[in-house]
């Protein structure tokens, strides 16, 4: 469980992309993903994908790591694109074959939409690829303070992604022991009825719950040894720092929709 | 939110993490099961509405923040592209209405009926997000119906009703085991 895990996700680096700010790199990555859906013709769609390979080029990822980040969507984007192409029934036939009839507008709504998907995907790729789940778990505390007015618990939250980020590798070693112990004492877990089957779960679940808990009870007495009080002047041990650089970033972004405003149709 | 409540929503952000990944484990008819559904009802029946659906909430933000914890190891930023995104939402809305149904009363006819909310909200926040994104980012031809989006996802059903009664026998044994009763009743 814990290999399959590591594959195709933060890796370190010192390119600007990772030196960046969290909360720069998140804004724009949620602002563009917006910005996307303004493309509606060849030039807005070239723009978008030009502008995608030189975040990549800028970050300097592996090509290996950002085909990895595509498997998960690479379905959608093909299904995309098949299901445009013989579905979309608008604009002259160019293509004729027995039953089969391709439409223009089908092979361009086709192309079109899976390059936004491809985008899209790039994007936050690379946004995961150079940024660790813990620099963008502060980055989301800062952004989301304002939401502290509307009583949103943000410090709680943050703080429990951390605290989540690093019992996730804990949980699942422990279930794999669970569960090689409860295979070694004969339960079994791939044959017989589904109600067997659903039955044999449960010695799997309880022991875990309750080591997860017995963790949770540990954990919180530590804290509170520690003297945790909550987030109200509370100082951190990490410091995110704007530069420079993140203001280009909203600026380019900024230039980016003029343009885009400027060759839609 | 005291420390021990912000320690359990973490941990069962991060057990929701392994329930929905147990998956290649357990395969019934090449159908990979993923536990999620199991586990929101679990998070609502065990830590009680506010914090199961926070950490549900947790969950659904580490998963975007790019840990590997959405079914079949997925995560990141780009997952909200994904149609089946909304499933993963409506956990938030499971676990806070099984949750809520928990604390209301507690016998087994609560129970069957936490159960039965829990699919039926799981499954329209789900398939209408679903529905949705077709609709809005495929751009799916006219040919594409919000019946066809339904009937897709009954496929999935009678393994959600399997599941959803394995987690509602489930809560009372682990209330047992772990001798943890809603933390609103417990702690002063």
């Amino acid at each position: 469980m814990l290999e399959k895990m590591i594959i195709g996700r933060f890796i370190p680096g010192t390119s600007i992309v990772h030196r960046m700010d969290p909360r720069s790199k998140l804004l724009f990555v949620f602002l563009f993903v917006v910005a996307v859906f303004l493309a509606n013709n060849v030039v807005s769609y070239a723009i978008l994908l030009g502008f995608t390979a030189f975040a990549i080029a800028l970050a300097r990822i592996r090509p290996y790591f950002l085909i990895n980040g595509l498997k998960p969507v690479i379905f959608l984007i093909i299904f995309t694109l098949l299901l445009h192409i013989f579905f979309t029934r608008e604009g002259p036939v160019i293509f004729e074959w027995k039953f089969i009839k391709i439409y223009e507008e089908g092979l361009r709504m086709g192309i079109f939409i899976s390059i936004r998907f491809l985008v899209l995907v790039l994007i936050t790729t690379v946004l995961t690829l150079t940024t660790s789940p813990i620099s963008i778990t502060d980055g989301l505390e800062t952004l989301l303070n304002p939401f502290k007015k509307l009583k949103l618990p943000v410090h709680e939250l943050a703080l429990m992604m951390s605290i989540s980020l690093r019992f996730i590798p804990t949980l699942m070693d422990e279930t794999d022991k669970i569960l090689k112990a409860q295979l070694a004492r004969g339960s079994d877990l791939s044959t017989g009825s589904i109600k067997e089957r659903v039955q044999a779960v449960i010695p799997l679940l309880v022991p875990l719950f309750v080591s997860a808990f017995k963790r949770a009870e540990d954990l919180a007495i530590a804290m509170e040894v520690r003297g945790y009080r909550g987030g109200e002047g509370r100082t951190r041990f990490r410091q995110l720092s704007w530069h420079m650089r993140d203001t280009a970033v909203l600026i380019t972004f900024v230039l980016l929709v003029g343009v885009l405003l400027w060759v839609r149709k | 939110m005291k420390a021990k409540e912000i320690v359990l929503c973490a941990l069962f952000a991060a057990l929701m993490g392994v329930g929905a990944n147990i998956a290649p484990l357990l395969t019934i008819g090449g159908v990979p099961v993923t536990l999620q559904l199991l586990f929101a009802i679990l998070a609502g029946g065990l830590l009680g509405s506010r914090l199961g659906a926070m950490s549900m909430f947790a969950y659904l933000f580490i998963g975007l923040a790019g840990a590997p914890i959405f079914a079949q190891f997925k995560g990141g930023l780009g997952s909200f592209i994904s149609p089946t995104f909304g499933y993963i939402i409506s956990f938030i809305f499971v676990a806070y209405l099984v949750g809520k149904l928990f604390e209301c009363k507690q016998s087994w006819f609560s129970y069957a009926g936490a159960g039965f909310l829990a699919i039926a909200v799981n499954y329209i926040i789900g398939t209408n997000y679903m529905y949705f994104a077709y609709v809005y980012w495929v751009e799916a031809p006219a040919g594409f119906s919000y019946v066809l989006a339904w009937s897709w996802m009954v496929a999935y059903l009678p393994l959600d009703i399997g599941v959803t009664i394995l987690s509602i026998i489930l809560i009372p044994r682990l209330q047992k085991a772990i001798k943890f009763k809603p933390l609103s009743k417990r702690l002063t």
